[in-house]
């Protein structure tokens, strides 16, 4: 398959001219540094600040280094994945309506090697970004609140680029389905929207896509048993696969969607 | 052998066809114009033979391939590239997405660049290019794998008097290499580079030929006199049974049985003492060849009606 | 009563920098840009004054490619 790479190349460029490859790990590094280092100082902050009523008394939880990975990975889960969404999911749409894809399109460039480079694209830009954000935040929270082990830190990484390829693989596959505006208001429900309402929700049942990124903290400690950890690995493995065979039928599909 | 055969190929859009059961056939290294008015369904058929579009149904075969699209070059008529690629990046990339190798892809993209007059310009992002070096790029791109054919959507219609004429001095040169087919409504352009035209109507195929055949059958030939005063053209046009149309100082008239030749019209010229600047026998332009199809169509319809 | 000595700052500071590098890198782009979706001088007070979200938001809606 000579054209996805050569596709893939196009799209690195892209990622790579428009700072893509910069600011978003950058936006990861600020998520995943804040909370170890806010949450430790914010007693110094409130005692230099002053101003507090006499007597006022701060009584700050004791947290554990786990409580910060998983507060990290909060932050991933919500503002990470919103803009990880808002940058992606044009991917496809947005060269089709533009016009740039007619004359790739006319190219004998199979549907596959379109969607697969563009989902490579999007996956290279966000694994970087999750993996440079949780160096930063394992760092801070080894060094303030308690080592963390290797196998740990890499436990955390591993499932959530698995969670992250599930992500990427959706937000193209809408793109590739639907017009940009579509795609990304069902990309912002059955993501972020549906990982609310699963943790609100989701009490009652063990395995769902959106618990795998919080499994992947808690399975270091033993905190949830490891087989709901290994099904609902298995899951999101599954379902990222359907979304890339839907999506390279839905590219191929909506190639006559193409500005001319 | 043709290259190209179009059969009964139609589009439907809802119930409304915007291309009908359009059939043509193309010979190698000859230039073809798909001429017609906006709307006439010219891009939708150059986008089913590009392969963008499905054809709802007949066909479109190219001599000797399976897949067409390795063989054919396209240029829509508004080129959009990759504003964070330079010209050179994204030729040698649409290059090797036809198969071309990385050596061939980056020898043959410097080359065509060199040939549209962007050699020194292809180190420039696209994003900075004016209207008529994209249009020169969209060429570059659709020639660097050496198609059988090349399809123009209106390659000119954007352009200003200058890059028109920059555009058409290239395609002129191109016309001798391969086969072309390209849509346009600017007549003008068509007259000077064709050698078969189609006429398309409300997504017909209403008339179609070579340039010299259709000029012979739509000719009607005419005389032209122009006069000094245009009193002396007004009087002279209510005079005569002949006339076609005056403009001004210039009066058209048909040919028949009472004035079969110049010197029939001479001498009944001479008789009046009017003051003649210049005496012409025209026929008509593709111009008014197009006017001609379009209105026959019309009355057709109306008949039908 | 405000005593900022006794802020850590060398905890402080990697927000700080990591700030400061967004805005810096959403200048560069807007510099280097050919067009922007709205005027660039506005995007330019917008990055220097909202942090983190002033560059991100420049990112996702003000950048214009095709």
């Amino acid at each position: 398959m000579n054209t996805w790479r050569v596709l893939w190349i196009k799209e690195f460029r892209e990622s790579w001219r428009s700072f893509k490859l910069l600011w978003i790990p950058l936006l990861f590094l600020f998520l995943g540094v804040s909370d170890p280092l806010v949450n430790y100082f914010m007693e110094d902050i409130l005692n230099a600040v002053g101003n507090m009523p006499e007597g006022f008394q701060m009584i700050m939880p004791e947290l554990h280094a786990r409580d910060l990975l998983l507060a990290t990975t909060e932050q991933f889960q919500m503002m990470g994945i919103i803009v990880l969404i808002a940058v992606f999911v044009g991917t496809i749409s947005r060269e089709r309506s533009g016009g740039t894809a007619t004359l790739i399109y006319v190219r004998p460039v199979s549907a596959a090697s379109i969607f697969l480079s563009k989902w490579m694209g999007a996956s290279l830009v966000a694994l970087l970004s999750a993996l440079i954000g949780y160096i930063g935040s394992i760092y801070y929270t080894s060094v303030l609140y308690g080592e963390i082990t290797f196998s740990t830190a890499l436990t955390i990484i591993a499932t959530y680029s698995v969670w992250l390829l599930l992500v990427m693989s959706l937000t193209v596959a809408l793109s590739a389905a639907f017009t940009t505006a579509v795609a990304a208001s069902l990309a912002i429900i059955l993501i972020p929207i549906g990982g609310i309402l699963d943790s609100l929700l989701g009490g009652y049942w063990h395995v769902t896509p959106w618990k795998l990124a919080r499994y992947g903290v808690l399975v270091t400690d033993g905190t949830i048993e490891s087989s709901y950890y290994w099904t609902t690995l298995l899951l999101v493995i599954g379902i990222t696969l359907l979304c890339l065979v839907l999506g390279i039928w839905a590219t191929d599909r909506n190639r006559r969607l193409a500005a001319v | 052998m043709s290259l190209l055969e179009v059969n009964a190929l139609t589009k439907k859009f809802g119930s409304r066809r915007s291309v009908d059961e359009v059939s043509f056939t193309l010979q190698p290294n000859t230039s073809t114009a798909l001429i017609g008015p906006n709307g006439a369904g010219k891009t939708t058929t150059m986008s089913m033979i590009a392969g963008l579009l499905q054809a709802s149904s007949g066909s479109v075969r190219l001599q000797g391939s399976k897949d067409i699209r390795r063989h054919i070059g396209f240029l829509p008529q508004y080129p959009k590239f990759y504003s964070w690629l330079t010209a050179l990046e994204y030729v040698e990339m649409v290059a090797r997405l036809s198969g071309l190798s990385a050596q061939e892809a980056s020898k043959r993209s410097k080359q065509v660049l060199e040939y549209v007059g962007l050699g020194s310009d292809m180190k420039r992002l696209t994003s900075t290019f004016s209207g008529g070096m994209k249009q020169r790029l969209g060429i570059a791109q659709a020639i660097v794998h050496d198609p059988k054919l090349l399809l123009l959507d209106e390659p000119v219609s954007a352009l200003d008097p200058l890059g028109r004429s920059e555009v058409m001095t290239l395609l002129k040169q191109l016309q001798q290499q391969t086969t072309i087919l390209y849509s346009t409504h600017i007549l003008h352009d068509a007259e000077k580079m064709t050698d078969q035209v189609l006429f398309m109507k409300e997504g017909k195929l209403v008339e179609q030929g070579s340039l010299a055949d259709i000029q012979l059958r739509y000719a009607d030939p005419q005389y032209l006199v122009q006069f000094a005063h245009d009193n002396d053209a007004e009087r002279f046009a209510a005079s005569r049974k002949q006339l076609v149309r005056r403009e001004v100082n210039s009066v058209y008239l048909a040919i028949d049985a009472e004035l079969p030749t110049m010197q029939a019209l001479m001498s009944s010229l001479l008789a009046t003492g009017y003051d003649i600047v210049k005496l012409e026998r025209v026929s008509a332009s593709l111009d008014q060849i197009f006017m001609k199809v379009a209105g026959a169509n019309e009355h057709m319809a109306r008949v039908v009606d | 009563m405000n005593d900022w000595s006794a802020v850590p700052w060398n905890l402080v500071m990697p927000l700080i920098i990591i700030q400061v590098l967004l805005m810096v890198v959403a200048l560069i782009d807007l510099v280097r840009i050919h067009e922007t979706k709205g005027p660039k001088w506005l995007w330019a007070i917008l990055i220097v004054v909202v942090s983190i979200l002033g560059p991100i938001a420049y990112f996702i809606i003000g950048r214009k490619q095709q």
